[in-house]
This record gives structure tokens, sequence and C-alpha cells, in this order.
């Protein structure tokens, strides 16, 4: 195919009715340009979308919908693509709206502890735009730098914080969107308890088969004054998981509990020479806060509760540049991935707290028993793991390994009383893991839920559910081209 | 409502019971269903539309799983919340929710009112704690949604949607939640302010007091002296009064409650009283949204901004009244000296107005069933008004369950 063809399989006339609705600058078409959309941060599965289109008011929104009703065309909103789970792989083609330019911080009201967004803001460029205030967005997803608080709607993402402060759901007042049908509607709003049903917490991690949020109304939080933050040395993961248990058990809720593998630290410690020892087990970064008279009675016990369970130290960042590289460390630990390995899947199981020696021994038997190397980052304190399985995904054979290992540790996450997810969504990626975590009801239940939002199902087709407009294998055989290819 | 004037009343042992039950009724009779817990909430909402069958949930009351150690339990919805309580307590936790009359109130009951009270200033409402649910909807299907970990995206989240939906959409039969630590000291500040204008200047200031409470309370003098002397408590009210809840360490509390009490002075209030055993005031603060012999009881969403003036003006009009001032929700009753639906529309109306200005809206919670055919109960008609009964058509397509209770057939309403 010649690099500046159309690939498009939508009509012409649809295609020039877009560029009339946005410009003709902020319509892709080509091949070379729309294959940037051809998946998220889920590398396995791929699609090319027939157009992308960048929508720049709530106006252009539903005059996009509107047309794609008109001509039937499916359509799929898009953040900054860094969901991880093909949540915004355009299945079938169609239209992607990709919110991208609709990113003004349009209100910030501090006496009433909300602020106004577009969905493409940027996480980050909020709490940068908040600095000084006293204030702060508390959902920080490890990608924040990259993601957009549209993204985070759809997805419910959660992060290192989510332990004390909640996912995103807990800090969504309100979302205005353009419904399916192109209708635009406000759930929620600027005011808690709203009469009615909760449509705003239903909206959240719907995973963009409601429809397209175009503005998004998130509750403020008060900065905490003191922060302690450590760094809790261990031989060995199950000493450090038990630390956890313990600090937990005792009734302190940290701020945050996040523990790296021997793995990950020696792709982490090449790059950011924070001083981890590379010969440790694990190691726990804990942040405490809260008032200054309280945070440091609370540090000094955790420290006696990490000492009880066997750690070799525990060391405080004694500055804020220490605190601040160590939560780099922390967060961009995927980045760091890429010394490691080609490629890379992250894995997003739960478990209950107390179960987790147990799925990271599994997870250690399942590396050997299929031959894939995996690193551990993840939220322990909410039993969020994140295996992440090294390949390289040239090696078809490769790929088939790393989707054994996946399901099996996601299996038994759920034999263990956990789920498949803890904040990057079902997408494409674990549709067929429905079935198991849900009886045929519930998920009858949920896709009659979609139908009032989605009754035509062409927003964000063949996501989430295995029972959406066909019977649950063929759907996945649809959505799953990549894996259909590997195995 | 008709709930109470019905004879006929269910109340399933198992929850296979409740689900043949309600499977035989929507295939069969089609009756209305009306399901209760512990009837503590049976006012909020319009009457029935129809006659039909109360649903008890009281025998479903057991806990299935409580694995403290990973902070969820997970229970039957008919658990009276006193008794939640307790079960919590034992293991050193809590459900953070202050729930009136708990000693009859239900889990499922709590659930599907979203009842909430003074600390969820700190502690947020059980959409921040409901991590998962069982429900039977009204062809008698079982769904759950959610799970038992504390984090969990798979599916969507059905949890929010059963919460607050006054039993229309389906009966809940099992939840699990979060819980969190118990706190190792609780305390209230008490102060009553010259006026309102220190008040607002009081709420201003807290926005950055070094001080972080789970409690915001504002109470008219009205309320002030009912709930003072509901808690057996000699405290100050001659005017506005202001009322707030520290909860963690003793020596954060204590430093909380002194930090707070020099604040307060520089913003002009000087009488504070420290409550240092809290719990019947806590109580009487949460009671307060459900005294029962008041005319009409409301309760009206605003931004925080906007609720001084709010209070002002209802307090101006004779009402008695508390609000959760850092959230904006503020709780009213109508003086006893209303007994005509024209004297409470006459008190109401300014104050719909002034919510409505101010993003929100006024929710009566409980009045004479017949002032319902001309008070908006939930207040101005929302936006997404025909998507929620898109869904309540999909859940309950013969319109069985609650029918009339939030999507109300009445003439006049606001909320159509």
């Amino acid at each position: 195919m010649p690099e500046t063809a159309t690939i498009s399989t939508i009509p012409a006339e649809a295609l020039e009715a877009l560029r009339r609705i946005v410009g003709e600058s902020s319509v892709l078409s080509a091949h070379e340009q729309v294959l940037v959309y051809e998946c998220d941060g889920f590398v396995i599965e791929k699609n090319t979308p027939d157009c992308v289109v960048f929508p720049e008011t709530t106006e252009h929104v539903v005059a996009i919908v509107k047309l794609c009703n008109e001509y039937k065309i499916p359509f799929v909103p898009r953040g900054a693509g860094t969901s991880l789970a093909g949540g915004c792989l355009p299945v079938g083609g169609g239209v992607m709206i990709a919110l991208t330019r609709m990113r003004g911080i349009h209100d910030v009201n501090l006496r009433d502890h909300y602020a106004v967004v577009g969905p493409g803001t940027v996480n980050v460029h909020l709490t940068q735009h908040l600095k000084g205030t006293g204030f702060h967005y508390a959902p920080d997803p490890s990608s924040q730098g990259a993601c957009t608080i549209g993204g985070n709607v759809a997805t419910n993402s959660g992060g290192p914080h989510t332990l004390k402060y909640g996912v995103t759901v807990n800090h969504v007042l309100g979302a205005e969107v353009v419904l399916p049908d192109g209708e635009v509607v406000q759930f929620g709003g600027y005011t808690e308890d709203n009469p009615g049903f909760d449509l705003t917490g239903l909206f959240v991690g719907s995973e963009g088969t409601f429809g397209v949020c175009t503005k998004v109304i998130v509750r403020l939080t008060r900065d905490p004054v003191a922060y302690r933050t450590m760094l809790g040395v261990f031989e060995t993961v199950e000493d450090a998981t038990q630390a956890i248990s313990g600090i937990i058990g005792a009734g302190i809720v940290p701020a945050a509990l996040e523990l790296m593998d021997q793995g990950i630290i020696e792709a982490v410690e090449p790059a950011f020479h924070f001083g981890f020892p590379l010969d440790a087990g694990a190691v726990l970064l804990i942040e405490v806060d809260g008032l200054e008279v309280a945070v440091d009675g609370e540090a000094e016990q955790i420290v006696a509760l990490c000492e009880q369970n066997n750690a070799r130290e525990v060391r405080k960042a004694d500055s804020p540049q220490q605190r601040d590289l160590l939560w780099k460390c922390r967060k961009k630990a995927f980045g760091a991935i890429g010394r490691l390995s080609p490629s890379y899947c992250t894995q997003d199981g739960v478990v209950p707290r107390t179960k987790l020696p147990e799925i990271l021994k599994f997870i250690t038997e399942a590396s050997a028993r299929h031959d894939i190397r995996i690193v551990n980052v993840f939220h322990a304190g909410d039993g969020n793991i994140h295996p992440i399985l090294l390949f390289d995904e040239r090696d078809a054979e490769q790929i088939k390994r790393v989707l054994l290992a996946s399901d099996e540790i996601l299996n038994r996450c759920i034999e263990l009383g956990g789920s498949v997810t803890g904040e990057h969504g079902i997408g494409v990626e674990k549709i067929n893991f429905m079935n198991k975590l849900f009886t045929e009801a519930d998920l009858e239940t949920m896709e009659s839920v979609r139908l009032a939002f989605n009754p035509t199902g062409l927003c964000s087709p063949q996501k989430m559910l295995p029972t959406a407009g066909a019977c649950g294998m063929e759907h996945i055989e649809k959505s799953h081209p990549a894996r259909r290819a590997a195995l | 409502m008709t709930t109470t004037e019905s004879s006929d009343e269910f109340t399933p042992a198992t929850t296979d019971e409740a689900r043949d039950f309600l499977a035989e009724n929507a295939a069969g009779a089609g009756r209305a269903i009306f399901p209760v817990g512990g009837r503590t909430a049976l006012h909020y909402g319009y009457a029935s539309t129809q006659p039909g069958i109360a649903f008890s949930t009281l025998r479903l009351n057991r806990t299935i799983d409580y694995p403290a150690r990973d902070m969820t339990i997970t229970v039957e919805a008919g658990i009276r919340m006193d008794e939640l309580t307790e079960i919590l307590k034992a293991e050193g936790q809590r459900l953070p929710i202050d729930v009136p009359q708990s000693s009859r109130a239900t889990l499922g009951g709590v659930l599907a009112t979203n009842t909430s009270g003074p600390r969820r200033f700190g502690f947020g409402t059980l959409r921040d704690y409901l991590i998962g649910i069982s429900s039977i909807d009204a062809t008698g299907k079982t769904f759950s949604a959610g799970g038992r970990v504390v984090k969990n995206v798979a599916g969507y989240d059905l949890c929010k949607l059963m919460i607050g939906s006054l039993g229309t959409l389906a009966v809940i039969t099992q939840a699990t939640l979060k819980v969190i630590p118990q706190p190792e000291a609780s305390r209230i500040l008490w102060c009553a302010a010259a006026d309102w204008q220190a008040v607002e200047t009081a709420l201003e200031n807290l926005l950055t007091s070094a001080t972080r409470p789970v409690a915001l309370e504002v109470l008219n003098a009205n309320a002030a002296h009912e709930i003072a002397a509901e808690a057996r408590l000699d405290l100050p009210a001659d005017g506005p009064v202001l009322c707030i809840g520290f909860e963690g360490a003793t020596r954060e509390t204590e430093w909380e409650t002194e930090t707070m009490t020099a604040e307060l002075q520089t913003a002009g209030i000087r009488d504070v009283a420290v409550v240092a055993d809290a719990e019947p005031l806590w109580f009487a603060l949460t009671d307060f949204a459900t005294s029962s012999d008041e005319p009409l009881t409301f309760q009206a969403n605003l931004r925080p901004s906007r609720l001084v003036e709010f209070a002002e003006l209802a307090t101006s009009a004779g009402v008695s009244l508390a609000a959760h001032a850092g959230n904006g929700i503020v709780i009213g009753h109508l003086p006893d000296t209303v007994t005509t639906l024209d004297a409470a529309v006459k008190i109401l109306s300014p104050l719909q107005t002034l919510a409505h200005e101010a993003d929100g809206n006024l929710v009566i919670f409980d009045c004479d069933e017949t002032w319902k055919q001309t008070i908006p109960v939930f207040g101005q008609s929302r936006q997404d008004r025909a998507l929620m009964q898109r869904i309540k058509q999909q859940l309950d397509p013969r319109d069985i369950l609650n029918p009339g209770r939030v999507f109300t057939k009445n003439a006049v309403s606001a909320a159509q």
C-alpha cells in the first residue's frame, strides 16, 4: 500500500463531513498517520482505526458522534493511549475520537473544592496548575506525566496513593458526557448527593462504552502537611509482604505502600542511581502523610514493624529531593524496563492483601514453568500486583508463553478471591476472564445497563463484556487477532 | 406509604427463597414489591402508585465472611447497623458512615438511601466503601458486581448504581465493604459564633487550617439547642454554632483541638468548648436528620460557598438546621407552626430557588403524603433523568419494584 494512500473503509462523504466539522488538519486518515493509533500500552493486540479525529469542543464531539450514527460507523474515544488493556483499541476500525486537544483547565474553585477540566488534560498538568494553592488532585497513576484525566475516568485509574486516597471515582464529582446517540448530559455536578441514580459513579470505569466524556468536575484534596517516606530493604519478598500485613494490621493506613522486587531493582538502579541494594530480595517504598504531630509516631511504628519482619535496614528520605528521587524511581520503573527487555506485558491482578505471599510464589513458579522472566513492582497495600512479563514481541513463541503465564497468574488471582484487574480495566485483553469472574446473569445485567446508554453498540464496540452483540467466544476471536495468531 | 398500609409481607430466610419469590412474582402476578429493611426511611420518596407486597430483608442478616486482616467484610443486607458496628469493633475496625436510628436501620436500607452523616467530610460516603454487591432484580435474576478485593475495576460498577437507588432497581441481598481502623481518639470542638458572617469567616479560614477535621458541622441556634439536649451536654448556643470533629491518635487530636481553638480565635470566635467524650454528640448530630415529629424534613445540596447564605435564609424562616458544611449538605426541619401546605411552600420556595442557583437541589426526606402532590420531592428535574428511566426499564421492565417512588406519575412534580 502506498504510504499516502487512504485505507479508510468509511464512505468518502463521511470523511469529508468529519473534515468540515473539525477542520482539514484535525482528521487523520492516511495509513502512516493512523498507524500510531493501532494500539495503546497493550501492544499484543493491534488494529488501525479508519480515521482519527481531534475535536476541540463538546459541539465537535456531538457532531462527530451524530455523523457516526448517521453512517453507522463505530467510534471509540481515546486519551493519550497509555491504557494497558486495549481499552481504546479500535476493534473493527471506525472513527477514533482523540480527545487530547480538549485539555483546558476551565475552572479551579478552592472554596468549593473542585476543578473543571477537559478530558484531554494531562493528569500531571492539573497537579502542576494547583501547585502552591494548598490543594491537589489526588489520583496519581504512574503514567500521570502522559495519561489524561478523561482516560483516567474511563478506566477508573488508581495509583500509588490509592491505598489512602482512593481511585479516580472517589474524586470525580461530575462529568459532561456525549451519549452514544449524540445527546449531551451532565452526570453529578458541582455539588454532592444529587438526587437520582449515581450515573457519575457508574460512568467512571465504563471504559468508553457509555459515551464520550467532554468535561470532568474533579474534587480537590488538601495537601498533606507532612510526609515521611521510607525505604524498607528485605532479603526476601515474603518478608516484605509480611511487613505489609503487619503495618496494615496495626491500624496504620499509609499513603502509599509499594513493593519492588529484585528484578525491577536491577532495572531501576542503573537508570536512576538511587542507591538501591542490588542484592536485596525486595524493597518497600512506604509513605505516611498527615499532620506533623502524627507522622513521626507512625513512621517509628512502621520502622519497628519492618524490623520485626527481618528488614535488613529501613532508610528514611531525609530531604524533599531524596523523596522526589525515590518516587521518580517508582513511577518511572516501567520506563526503565527497556534495559531488561525489548517488550513487556504488565499484568494487573488483585488478591486479598493477606494472599500476597501466595500469589508472588505462584508468579515465581509460573515464570520458571514458562521460561519467561517476570519482575514485580506493585501497589502492595491494595493487593494489586503488577507482574511484568519480559519478552520479545518479534518472537511468536515467546508471545504464546507470555499469554499462557499471564492467564495462569490471573486465574490464580481469581482462585484466591481476587480480580483480574485493579486499575487497567478489561478492554479487549481480559474479556475472556469476565465469564470466570461473573456469572451469566451478572454479565446480562451489565449488558442491559450498557444497552440503556449504548443501544446500537456503535460506541466502543466489542469491549469489556463477552456478551456484547455475540456469544462469548465469537467476540473474543474478533477482538483478539494477534492472540489468535500467536496461539 | 403503601408498604406500611399493606398487611402483605414476605420475609425470606435465604437468598434462594428471595430469588424464587421474586421470579415467581415476576413470571406470575407481577404485583408491586416494596423492599424494606429497618423501615426507617419509608417516607423518603413518593408514595407507591400501586398496592403490593413488602419484601423484608430482616432475616437475611448473616455475616458471610470477615477476613479482618484484609479489612473487608461481606454481610447480608438485612443486618442492623449497630450489629455490624459491634462485629467490626471487636476487631478494632469500623465502617465510618454515620447512620441515624442505627439500632433499627439495616445495611441494605442504608445503601438504598445513600445515608451519610457528619463524618462524611473526613471519610467520604458509602460509595467509597462498597466494593461488592449481590442483588435480585425485578425479574428474579440474581446478579453481583464488584468483588471482595479493595481495588477492582472488572466490569461495570453496579455498586454505585445501587447506592441511593431507593429499591427501585433491585433488592440488595449482600454487600462487601471496605473497612478502616478504629481511631484511638475522637473529639468534638463546639463553639458559638456571634453571627452568620463570623461562621462564613471561620469556614473560609478552615480551608487553610493546619488541622484536618473529619466533620465540619454548622448548626443554627434551634438545632444546636436540640442537639445539645439530646447529647445531654450543656453547651453554648446563643447563635449559630460550629461543631468541628477530629479523630486519630490521641496526641494528634489533642494538638488539633488546641490548634483549632487558637485558629478560631483569630476568626473572631471565642466561646469554644472541647467535648472529650464525643460519642453522645456524634449520635445526636447524626440522629438530627430523622427527628420524627417535624412537619417536613429536607436535605439540600449546594456549593459549600453558598451554605451560610442558605442557612441564614432558612433560619430567618424558622427552620431548624444542621449542615455538613464542608460538603454543602444541609438538613432542615420546618417549624411545628407549619401545619398547612401553603405555609410549607412559602418557606420552601425561596430555599429551593437558592439551592438551584447554587448548582444543587432540595430534596424532601419526609412530609405529609398529600403535600407530595405539590412539592417536588426530588427537587428540580435533572438532565440525565431520561437515561435513569431507561436503566430502570432495563432492570425492571414491568415496573414492579417500588413503582412510582422515584419516577412518580404524579401530575405536579418538578422531578418529572
